[in-house]
C-alpha cells in the first residue's frame, strides 16, 4: 500500500484506494457467479423467442398499469397477464438468467456485508441505493 | 447459508476494506465519530432532540401541536447543528458516503452492473 504520513496516521491516497476497487472488480468478475450470469444473459438477450414472451409480458402489463394499480383486474385480464409472465420466466434461457442472477445477487450481498461490517457504515444504503434499487 | 468466497475474492475484498478504513475521508469519519462517543454535551442534545421530535410526532397526529413546542423545537435543532462534534460527524460521515459513491462508481463500471443495488439485501 503506498501512503501518505497525516498527523502521524498513515493514510491511502485516493488513488490507491480506487484501485483497490478496481482489483475487487477484478476479482469479482472471475468468480463463477459472475461469468454465468454474463453467459445467461448474453443468451437471454440473444434469444428471440425469450425477448418476444418479455415484450408481450410487459406489453400487456403496461396496458393495465392503471388497474394494477388500483388492483382492480378482473379475473380474466389477471389470467392472461399471469399467463404472459409463466410463458416469459418458465422459458429455460430465461430461467438459468434468473438463477444466475439470484447466485449473483446472493454473492454480492454477502461481499456488500463484509465491507459494510468492516468500515461501519451500510455500504449499499450509503450509495443511494433504495428498496426499489 | 454463508456465501464461500474464492482465496481472491477474499483478498480483494479485505485490501479494499484495508484501503476504505486507511483513506482520509474513513480517517476523518471513525475520529469524529469517536469524539461524538465521548461528548457529553452532544449525546444530551440528540436524545433531546429524539425525544421532542417522538413527541410533536404524537401530538400532530392527535392534532394538539403548540407554538411554543414548534419553536423549542426549532430552538434544539439549532443547537444540535451549532454543536461542534456532531457537525464534525455530519460532514465527515457525507464525505465518507461520497468515497463510498465513487467506489461503487468504479466498481460497477467495470462489471457493467450496479455493484450496491445488488448488493442491497431490502426489498419493496
Amino acid at each position: 500500500m503506498e501512503n501518505m504520513e497525516y498527523e502521524n496516521i498513515e493514510i491511502a491516497p485516493l488513488y490507491v484506494v480506487l484501485q483497490a476497487a478496481h482489483d475487487f472488480a477484478a476479482a469479482l468478475a472471475e468468480t463463477p457467479q459472475y461469468k454465468t450470469f454474463e453467459k445467461t444473459a448474453y443468451a437471454f438477450r440473444q434469444n428471440q423467442a425469450a425477448q418476444q414472451a418479455r415484450e408481450a409480458y410487459q406489453q400487456k402489463r403496461k396496458s393495465l398499469n392503471t388497474l394494477l394499480m388500483l388492483n382492480a383486474l378482473n379475473d380474466e385480464q389477471r389470467n392472461e397477464l399471469e399467463q404472459l409472465q409463466s410463458d416469459f420466466i418458465t422459458l429455460p434461457v430465461v430461467q438459468e438468467y434468473i438463477d444466475a442472477q439470484a447466485e449473483l445477487v446472493t454473492l454480492c450481498q454477502a461481499l456488500g456485508d463484509a465491507l459494510s461490517e468492516s468500515i461501519g457504515l451500510n455500504y449499499a444504503a450509503s450509495c443511494g441505493v433504495s428498496c426499489c434499487g | 447459508m454463508q456465501t464461500v468466497l474464492t482465496t481472491s475474492m477474499q483478498e480483494a475484498t479485505d485490501a479494499l476494506i484495508g484501503n476504505l478504513l486507511a483513506s482520509e475521508a474513513f480517517i476523518r469519519y471513525q475520529q469524529a465519530l469517536a469524539s461524538l462517543n465521548q461528548d457529553v454535551e452532544a449525546h444530551t442534545l440528540l436524545e433531546q432532540l429524539s425525544l421532542a421530535q417522538a413527541n410533536l410526532r404524537k401530538k400532530q397526529a392527535d392534532n394538539d401541536v403548540t407554538q411554543a413546542e414548534i419553536k423549542a423545537l426549532h430552538m434544539l435543532q439549532d443547537q444540535v447543528q451549532q454543536n461542534t462534534a456532531i457537525l464534525a460527524y455530519s460532514q465527515t460521515q457525507q464525505e465518507a458516503v461520497s468515497l463510498l459513491r465513487e467506489i461503487n462508481s468504479e466498481i460497477s463500471q467495470l462489471l457493467g452492473i450496479n455493484f450496491a443495488s445488488l448488493a442491497n439485501h431490502a426489498t419493496c
